[in-house]
């Protein structure tokens, strides 16, 4: 599991590649966290070479919506795969992160 | 002709990929597509990460015993663990219910049972807890 950043105006691309479970959630959640500081107001997951992610990245997700929250910052979905379009959809992320 | 796998393995997160791949190789000989092994991967890796998590308490000297009968196109798994157990099934099942905080989405099960065509499960406080999930491999026809 790696994520990759890129600065792009106002926005960031975070880029994520691999499978996220249990092993590496707490790697996303800091990773994910170090951008969540306010320095950027939109932040875009860009799901288009994830080849795996399970409940726990959801609940990291939630996790992060929360702080993102908090700083003001806005998360967008981008390039989910069907089957964890499906998943996404399941766990009612869509009614609090938009997908573009 | 019937096909068993069993292990018995280290209830370690590193090995969650593993485990959920192993599965899907075993049960790739009934040709599934894309689709229906994604499935099959999340459901294990979210039956293996309820042990690891909730069974054991992340306790990493105890062990996780998979077991995969496949019958013809039905397939049948079995999960278990020697863990605390779950107090209350009923609730466990809930969509978004969970014992823990952070990191936590409560929909482990809720996802097992739409990626299956069945699934129970049997636990008791301080005995463990069972997954069973079965799945029938509709025949794919651009196989």
């Amino acid at each position: 599991m790696d994520i990759k950043f890129y600065d792009n105006d106002n926005d960031l691309i975070s880029e994520f590649y691999g499978e996220i479970d249990e092993s590496n959630a707490y790697l996303m959640k800091s990773k994910l966290d170090s951008v969540l500081n306010g320095k950027y107001k939109s932040i875009i997951l860009d799901f288009k070479n994830l080849d795996f992610m399970d409940s726990t990245g959801i609940g990291v997700l939630l996790g992060r919506y929360k702080k993102a929250q908090d700083n003001n910052i806005s998360l967008y979905i981008k390039n989910p795969s069907n089957h964890l379009d499906f998943i996404l959809k399941t766990c009612g992320i869509y009614t609090i992160i938009q997908k573009i | 002709m019937d096909n068993f796998l069993s292990i018995k393995i280290s209830a370690k997160d590193e090995n969650v990929k593993f485990i959920r791949s192993m599965v899907a190789s075993f049960v790739s000989n009934l040709n599934p597509n894309v689709d229906v092994l994604l499935d099959i991967k999340t459901a294990i890796s979210e039956a293996v990460t309820n042990c690891i998590v909730h069974g054991y308490k992340h306790q990493q000297d105890k062990y996780i015993y998979i077991e995969v009968l496949i019958e013809g196109r039905l397939v049948k798994f079995k999960i278990q663990d020697y863990g605390i157990g779950i107090d209350n099934v009923d609730k466990a099942l809930e969509p978004f219910y969970s014992t823990e905080g952070d990191l936590r989405s409560g929909m482990g099960f809720t996802l097992m049972s739409s990626f299956m065509d069945k699934l129970d499960v049997i636990s008791k406080p301080n005995d463990g807890t069972t997954v069973y999930m079965e799945k029938y491999f509709v025949e794919d026809e651009n196989a």
